[in-house]
């Protein structure tokens, strides 16, 4: 092992978690590209180095998240059967894809990270109103209800929650995404828990980060068990993730969300086209693998 | 009327100790790897090892919850708690079987 290019690693991880951290979101996103374009990475390697510091983050991370009251857990294990199994249809799916759709697809969701970061999320109206009261659906069934307190408001805030087949579907969709791509797939969670089940923006981010955890470990497990992941990339990455995160979930809690938003897109933007060229066969830096 | 339904303090904070706790020994365990590795002594197990922690913390949280869950009458979350320990299980058997 070179002890040039761990620190190389550790130092990428750390960087990118910071980055992923305070935008409440899996530095896996960050990791991958950079793993690929400027380490010469090969991009199943990538993958599941990335899937571990997906754990690694989101551990960290969600404890802070716990403490505060803003996860709701009966959510989140709800939702992770749908995650878990998605994750498994990735990692076995993932074996028979050619590199250039990944990478492919990799330039598409980063394409609509960048979108959905320059959309401001907007508080949906989940917050409980007294007249929609249907005693016989999912949410009410699995008493998923709850509320989380505000410090603006000072108070605990109830909210209901909302279509959790259409929530389940999604969060499918973002297990499968996550484990092709070695990513906390936040793009995908976060809009299914704002829109289909409407969780207010803090709730929906705590739990979200809460479910990562699991989900990468349902995809990360299978690649141990397939021998993919490589411990002298893994090993840098995922310490330098744990750093990186505690030092981004500082600046979550501290700032108020958007201010950092423009920049994060044009780092979106430019990956992007990174992992474009890769598809086709064109690499700007680094040294090839 | 629904108030706090959905929270379950105690749980929470348990929860949280644990991926806290296991977080830092993983990293530890990872981190005592690397620095030997650096010295020239190099430990794969030691790496795995921490990695394969890394990897369990996420189904160990799963456990825990399923716990609490049997142990609070709330026997429909604890399956719902098996059957995501289930498919996270299946995924290393055929990930095994594969390989």
């Amino acid at each position: 092992m070179d002890v040039g290019f761990s620190a190389w690693l550790f130092a990428i991880a750390v960087a990118t978690s910071a980055l992923g951290g305070s935008l409440g979101m899996a530095s896996g996103i960050f990791i991958v590209p950079v793993l690929v374009t400027f380490g010469g990475v090969g991009i199943r390697t990538a993958v599941a180095a990335s899937i571990v510091s997906v754990i690694a983050c989101s551990c960290g991370s969600a404890a802070a998240f716990l403490r505060a009251g803003l996860t709701n857990i009966r959510v989140a294990i709800v939702l992770e059967t749908a995650t878990t199994l998605g994750a498994l249809t990735g990692v076995f799916v993932g074996g028979f894809l050619p590199p250039s759709f990944l990478f492919l697809l990799f330039a598409l969701i980063l394409l609509l990270s960048a979108q959905q970061m320059l959309a401001r999320r907007r508080e949906s109206p989940g917050v409980m109103t007294r007249e929609e009261v249907d005693s016989s659906d999912w949410a009410t069934v699995l008493r998923l209800h709850s509320s989380y307190p505000d410090e603006a408001l000072g108070r605990d805030v109830p909210y209901r929650v909302h279509r959790v087949p259409l929530g389940l579907g999604l969060m499918y969709g973002a297990g499968l995404i996550s484990a092709l791509l070695g990513i906390g797939s936040g793009v995908l969670k976060i809009p299914a828990m704002d829109t289909a089940l409407r969780l207010p923006i803090k709730v929906s981010s705590a739990t979200s980060n809460f479910m990562i955890g699991v989900t990468a470990a349902a995809s990360g497990v299978a690649y141990f068990a397939l021998g993919e992941i490589n411990p002298d990339v893994a090993g840098p990455v995922a310490i330098g993730s744990v750093i990186g995160s505690l030092l981004g979930a500082r600046f979550l809690m501290a700032m108020s969300g958007d201010r950092l938003r423009l920049f994060f897109v044009a780092v979106l933007i430019a990956l992007a086209v990174q992992m474009s060229l890769e598809a086709f066969g064109i690499r700007l830096g680094g040294h090839a693998s | 009327m629904i108030e706090s339904l959905a929270r379950h303090p105690r749980l929470e904070r348990l929860l949280a100790r644990v991926l806290d706790q296991g977080t830092w020994l993983a990293s530890g365990i990872i981190g005592a790897g690397w620095l030997l590795a650096a010295a020239g002594w190099r430990s794969v197990v030691l790496i795995d090892s921490g990695i394969a922690l890394f990897l369990l913390l996420p189904v160990v949280r799963v456990v825990v919850m399923l716990v609490v869950f049997v142990r609070e009458r709330d026997y429909r979350f604890g399956i719902i708690a098996a059957v995501v320990l289930s498919i996270i299980a299946l995924g290393a058997f055929l990930g095994a079987h594969i390989a």
